[in-house]
């Protein structure tokens, strides 16, 4: 499944250098350019693969090294590190309080996966127990609203929306406020696609941001995505001020390198990936345990503990 | 330009050795640009060996030489080896009194519905009778969504018009595909866009459902729509979209993707890689881009843009 393809081949060259006689700089150019063009094959950022080949290489200045050292081991958990990087901005992710109201905003390019997440979100935290609802404030994408509507309905979740107010502000402050008169824990506000070439859209963010008021604000990308991702996830956090990031279709064969680039564009974590159409198709995620399962806990558990 | 070649002198002849520097260069530069990581390779490959053997002549330096034998490749790959002339072909079907139909084929949320709507709007301009059919029958509000856009469309007054042809959901596209068409020739309408859902390549059963709606109705023109934003995956999706056409459809000579309509082409600046996998994967034909979320947002791609944006640094 998801980044298995990734993690085989990191893996294997990782085991290739318990195979050499010697380690030498060699070797590691050889296992530095093998990752290098996995992670490239995966989408990840191109500029954040070279930063991570110059960690690599720092961290492991094989001429500088005492003797003693266990080479391997220390090139294998720098790598390990690295990748660890790759998907954890060492900061801890926003937990909604129980008995308060919580917003959350959801925002993204087009077709990303907003709405059918939003659905999915607010149903996982219905089903423990919180009071949960959804806003649409999207006004502009056609059948917006009877999609979550439909969604919600299925899900048995309470939305707000409407058919004839065209200004999505305005939309996103009515919901937000009245499902906090009715004191809803969780409120959830799916808006429209956009993307950062477009200042108006942009624009727009901002004001249903500033009416809402969002306690998180989760950037949802599609796993497919290229090398476009990191600018448009730049773009998106000096917005709109990213919490969150979630990565949906997981459940097809791409690898996610591309999405995994907003991690270091927002400094937000990963919190959940979307992993099919359905409502109950998200799971949550971590990154470290991701990125052991990633090369195969069972070859990486023995070089975490050097 | 690039000092560290200048000694190589316009009598010798070009040695993989020369290029190799040039050529891991180029490649991650065009892995930036978007393009997939396997295809930016084998253009990288096939132009050393191209170019190995070859005095340098009047090129300045073998990045120049590169540089100019990699802009050929990029237009031959680009330029369309068949026609793109829908109308052309819209009107012998005409000829014959049938609709000529389309179906709009690709993964989830790349912009299917919107850019049959838009390639919609372009051929009511053209003074043609549409029928859009609704046979995505998963996605919640996919009806809907179209319901507007026919809605919209009729009310720009372009035209004869267009009409919707939806059974709600759940029910099966296949047979829905079927119903509109017959229902389009006896109705007169000259085209027949199929809108289909969105569906991942890997999801077995969804893409034996594509192929049999392929199959029953075998359309005029099967367009595949990928997003400009889509990185290496573009590979992955073109192929196999193809394979379970010729997989699963049990014909001696199945159906295959006609041409492709990259969207989203606004939202990615010079990253222009993905006309390039879509392009080299294929062999077919870019028909349009999706430059928008209007109905006027859809162009017909220029080649020599593309390359350059590929190129430059
Ligand atoms: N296979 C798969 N499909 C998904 C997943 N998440 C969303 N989708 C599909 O992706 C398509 C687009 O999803 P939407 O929720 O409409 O995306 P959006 O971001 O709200 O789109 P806009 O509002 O137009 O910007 C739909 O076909 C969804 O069913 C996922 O995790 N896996
Ligand atoms: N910026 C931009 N957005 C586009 C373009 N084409 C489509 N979109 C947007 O992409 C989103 C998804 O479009 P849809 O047409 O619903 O995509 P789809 O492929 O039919 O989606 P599913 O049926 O759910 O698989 C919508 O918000 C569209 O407005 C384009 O060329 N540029
Ligand atoms: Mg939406
Ligand atoms: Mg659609």
């Amino acid at each position: 499944m998801v980044l298995a393809d990734l993690g085989r081949r990191i893996n294997s060259a990782l085991a290739q250098i318990n195979k050499e006689p010697v380690i030498d700089e060699k070797v590691l150019e050889a296992l530095l350019k093998e990752i290098v063009y996995a992670l490239m094959e995966s989408d990840v950022n191109v500029r954040l693969v070279g930063s991570l080949r110059e960690n690599v290489r720092k961290a492991v200045n094989i001429q500088e090294l005492p003797a003693g050292i266990n080479k391997r081991k220390l090139i294998q958990k720098t790598v390990f590190d690295e990748l660890c990087k790759l998907v954890d901005p060492g900061v801890e992710p926003y937990k909604p309080k129980k008995g308060k109201t919580n917003i959350i905003m959801f925002v993204g390019l087009q077709g990303s996966g907003k709405t059918t997440t939003c659905t999915k979100l607010a149903y996982h935290y219905q089903r423990k127990g919180w009071k949960t609802c959804l806003v649409c404030a999207d006004t502009f994408r056609a059948g917006a609203f009877d999609q979550l509507k439909q969604n919600a309905t299925k899900a048995k979740i309470p939305y707000y929306g409407s058919y004839t107010e065209t200004d999505p502000v305005q939309i996103a402050h009515e919901g937000v406020e009245k499902f906090k008169k009715e004191s809803f824990e969780i409120i959830i506000v799916d808006t429209s696609g956009r993307h950062k070439q477009e200042a108006e859209l942009f624009e727009e963010m901002k004001q249903i941001s500033a009416v809402v008021n969002p306690d998180n604000t989760i950037f949802v990308m599609d796993a497919t995505i290229g090398q476009a991702a990191e600018l448009q996830a730049k773009a998106f956090h000096e917005a709109a001020d990213i919490g969150s990031i979630i990565i949906t279709k997981m459940d097809g064969h791409a690898r996610g390198g591309g999405a995994i680039s907003a991690v270091a564009a927002t400094r937000s974590p990963i919190v959940f990936i979307g992993t099919g159409e359905h409502i109950h198709d998200l799971e949550r995620f971590s990154a470290r345990p991701f990125v052991s399962k990633m090369l195969g806990m069972g070859d990486i558990s023995g070089l975490m503990e050097t | 330009q690039d000092g560290r070649y200048e000694n190589i002198t316009g009598q010798k002849e070009l040695t993989e050795r020369d290029l190799a520097p040039v050529m891991a260069n180029m490649r991650e530069h065009l892995i930036k640009k978007n393009v997939a990581a396997d295809i930016a390779s084998h253009l990288c490959d096939s132009i050393t060996k191209n170019l190995v053997g070859q005095k340098l002549g009047s090129f300045r330096s073998v990045h120049s030489a590169v540089k100019l034998s990699m802009e050929a490749s990029l237009t031959k790959i680009l330029t369309p080896k068949t026609s793109v002339d829908l109308l052309r072909d819209i009107a012998q079907a005409q000829s014959e009194s049938r609709p000529y139909s389309i179906c709009f084929i690709g993964v989830n949320g790349v912009g299917k519905s919107t850019n049959l709507s838009k390639t919609c709007f372009w051929l009511l301009q053209n003074n043609l009778r549409v029928l859009i059919a609704a046979c995505d029958t998963f996605r919640s509000g996919a009806v809907e969504q179209l319901r507007v856009h026919v809605r919209n469309l009729n009310m720009l007054g372009q035209g004869k018009g267009v009409e919707l042809y939806e059974r709600g959901y759940g029910k099966d596209a296949a047979g829905i595909a079927k119903d509109a068409i017959s229902y389009a020739k006896a109705n007169r309408f000259d085209v027949v866009l199929i809108d289909t859902a969105g569906r991942m390549q890997d999801n077995e059963p969804l893409m034996r459902a594509l192929a049999k709606l392929v199959t029953v109705n075998d359309p005029d023109k099967i367009i595949f729509v990928g997003e400009a934003l889509v990185g290496n995956e573009a590979v992955d999706q073109l192929t196999k979209f193809n394979q379970a056409l010729k997989d699963f459809s049990g014909l001696q000579s199945p159906r295959q993707i006609d041409g492709i309509i990259l969207t989203k082409f606004d939202t990615i600046d010079d990253k222009v890689g993905a006309a390039l996998s879509m392009t080299y994967t294929t062999g077919q034909p870019i028909l349009f881009v999706g430059t928008g979320q209007t109905y006027t947002d859809l162009k017909n791609m220029k080649i020599g843009h593309v390359v350059q944006s590929l190129i430059k640094g």
